[in-house]
């Protein structure tokens, strides 16, 4: 292998961690300093915790708004994000946050079914439903809505880091050193440990990506992961309080 | 030279940085979230008319993080501010006030944002730009002369009692209860029976009433509308202080807008709760019927009924009126979408004033699915509702009668023809 993919791809999975730490974490920090530094509220309904949770659960969980509006819309937007959901846990099993045991109750089949086939179809339906929402953001643009650079900038991204991930996983693994099993963001805290041998080049091209992701968020529209749950908080408490 | 083609007073991106930075931290948090997914649009009834995307909610949010980011993003910060563009104005100007504020948006919205406040934020912005449309900024003035958005003199506010049998209203010096006519209920001769009606229920009902007579002044929702809310805070604290003069223990409206002025935005306009209980007489007349104060006779009339947004979705009283039509009916009909889904009539917002054309077509679709149902009888409980109604059957020579709720059980008790 040519040397300085090899140095490229080192500096992906041993320096580039802390890079992305670094920087989501000064993001963050901007973020929410650009927020604290606008005005007070002063409409605000008093904060119901039982209401805000049924909010987040019904509405950004479930998109119920958009099921009651239109099916295949709902059946688009819940699929792409159910897809992330599931990746995301799953990948938090590299991260030793669970363990396959968790499906030993449900017997050897179910578990080698979530373990290794599930994680597939999830990949390939974030693929095409991220693509299908791309495709329907360019339809509708000018039309019904009017995007901001970073609206599509972040669908991008998220395509390219979902296929060169499922790139990973489809593609046969080549011999690589003992030593990129392991993915240090944070010594001891934040450490993705892999158990099986990935494709090398499609795991170093989606190492990044994802980090490029992850450094993204605090500037992008991927900020409504966590914002997501403020305002239907808000929206729940306030309809609790208008009594509806 | 700004893109646009039109250079901009140092003046106005002043004021228009001034106004943005009162942008609070949850619109900015709204603002940011807004994932420009337009699921808000297709429920839009200003978009749904026009068709253009400017009309539509989604790009109103682009519009207004892009102009913040002018003045207050991070690149802002560490290479100094942008200037606002005319056409950025003209498109935000075109965006906002096609918009008639029924919060419809809201309710679409996965994110549950507060769509009605960031769009009179959205308001404010434009004023602030001195990009307001002619009219509205007519319609601004005439409240500045007369307290009132229809320019006319303040005693003749009520005239309407001369219209109507109502020989000798009522203004006394103290009173239980005050009636807060409204500007459209007193001024619009669509509504004078709405006035009376209300007023001949109170009377029926022994209650030690009042009405507030040329001293009452504009709820201040126009004011807000056209993106003048320090100008609004002087009708909140004129009416309260009138109001808490004459020592009331009730407010009663009849108008939706006025309602959600009175009730939610007054307190936090003044800086504290008024001494006195609000209530639409929608809820006044709910209390009355379902407590046995007052019966009526039952009729099997298709009636349809039309929730204002300001009275349901915005101001959250949805049971109360139906409950109270089913005193009258047999037969109460719903629109497919009713409720706090209501869909809007096109009567709010001032968007009368910035393109009637819209409001007409709005409360078209209205009127044809209220005659596909079978409806005999429209009504609703909102001056703004019922004039647009009113318009609306009189332009598409709709077969259907238009009624205030109050009309009707003031005609049941017989003080109404």
């Amino acid at each position: 292998m040519n040397g300085m993919v090899s140095s490229l791809y080192t500096f992906f999975v041993e320096t580039l961690p802390y890079i992305t730490i670094a920087v989501f974490a000064i993001g963050m920090i901007l973020r929410v300093q650009r927020w604290l530094s606008a005005s007070k509220d002063h409409h605000n309904p008093e904060m119901d915790f039982l209401e805000s949770i049924k909010y987040i659960i019904l509405d950004v969980m479930l998109f119920r708004k958009t099921y009651k509006r239109d099916k295949v819309t709902w059946l688009l937007v819940f699929a792409f994000h159910g897809s992330i959901g599931g990746i995301l846990f799953g990948h938090m099993r590299g991260f030793h946050l669970w363990s396959a045991s968790i499906f030993d109750p449900f017997g050897h089949w179910m578990a080698e079914f979530m373990i290794h086939t599930l994680p597939v179809y999830m990949g390939w339906l974030l693929i095409v439903t991220t693509f299908l929402l791309l495709v329907r953001r360019f339809r509708l643009e000018d039309k019904q809505l009017s995007s901001l650079t970073n609206d599509y900038i972040a669908l991008i991204l998220l395509l390219i880091a979902a296929i060169v991930g499922q790139g990973m996983r489809l593609f046969p693994p080549e011999t690589v050193p003992t030593e990129i099993y392991d993915v240090v963001f944070i010594p001891r805290y934040i450490v993705l440990h892999l158990e099986v041998v990935p494709s090398y080049h499609w795991f170093h091209w989606h190492v990044l990506m994802t980090q490029l992701f992850v450094i993204y968020t605090p500037f992008s529209k991927f900020i409504h992961v966590l914002t997501g749950i403020i305002t239907p908080a808000i929206y729940g408490s306030r309809r609790k309080e208008l009594d509806i | 030279m700004a893109q646009g083609g039109k250079n901009l007073t140092s003046n106005i991106q002043e004021k228009a940085k001034e106004t943005l930075g009162k942008i609070t931290r949850r619109q900015l948090i709204e603002l940011d979230t807004c994932s420009h997914c337009a699921l808000c649009t297709e429920k839009c009834p200003a978009y749904n008319e026009s068709k253009n995307v400017l009309h539509a909610p989604g790009v109103r949010t682009s519009q207004m993080v892009k102009l913040y980011d002018k003045k207050y993003g991070f690149w802002t910060r560490l290479f100094g501010e942008k200037e606002i563009t005319q056409k950025e104005i003209d498109e935000l100007a075109e965006s906002t006030f096609h918009c008639s504020l029924c919060g419809r948006c809201m309710e679409s919205c996965p994110f549950g944002f507060q769509t009605h406040e960031l769009w009179v934020m959205a308001r404010e912005l434009v004023d602030s730009l001195e990009a307001t449309p002619e009219n509205v900024t007519r319609l601004a003035d005439l409240m500045d002369e007369n307290m009132n958005p229809y320019g006319l003199e303040p005693d003749t506010r009520l005239d309407w009692s001369f219209f109507t049998d109502l020989d000798d209203a009522p203004e006394l010096d103290e009173a239980e209860v005050a009636y807060f006519v409204g500007c459209t209920t007193a001024y619009k001769g669509a509504n004078h029976e709405v006035a009376f009606a209300i007023c001949s229920i109170l009377e029926n009902q022994g209650e030690n009433w009042t009405l507030l007579g040329e001293d009452e002044w504009c709820c201040g929702a126009p004011s807000i509308m056209a993106g003048k809310e320090e100008e609004a805070k002087q009708y909140a604290e004129h009416n309260v202080e009138l109001l808490e003069s004459k020592k009331v223990k009730r407010v009663i409206t009849g108008c939706a807008g006025c309602y959600r002025m009175l009730k939610f935005e007054y307190p936090s306009m003044i800086g504290r709760k008024p001494d006195f209980e609000v209530l639409h007489a929608v809820q006044y007349l709910h209390e009355q019927l379902t407590t046995g104060k007052l019966e009526v006779k039952k009729g099997n009339e298709k009636i349809i009924y039309h929730d204002p947004c300001e009275l349901g979705r915005l101001g959250g009283i949805i049971r109360e009126p139906r409950e109270a039509l089913q005193h009258i009916t047999t037969e109460l009909l719903e629109f497919d979408e009713h409720g706090y889904d209501s869909k809007c009539c096109g009567g709010g917002g001032l968007l009368q004033a910035v393109d009637n054309e819209m409001r007409l077509n709005i409360v078209k679709e209205k009127l044809d699915e209220a005659v596909a149902k079978g409806a005999e009888m429209l009504v609703s409980a909102c001056p703004a509702c019922k004039l647009a109604f009113v318009d609306g059957v009189r332009e598409f020579k709709h077969e259907i009668e238009v009624y205030d709720i109050h009309e009707l059980i003031a005609k049941r008790l017989g003080v109404l023809d």
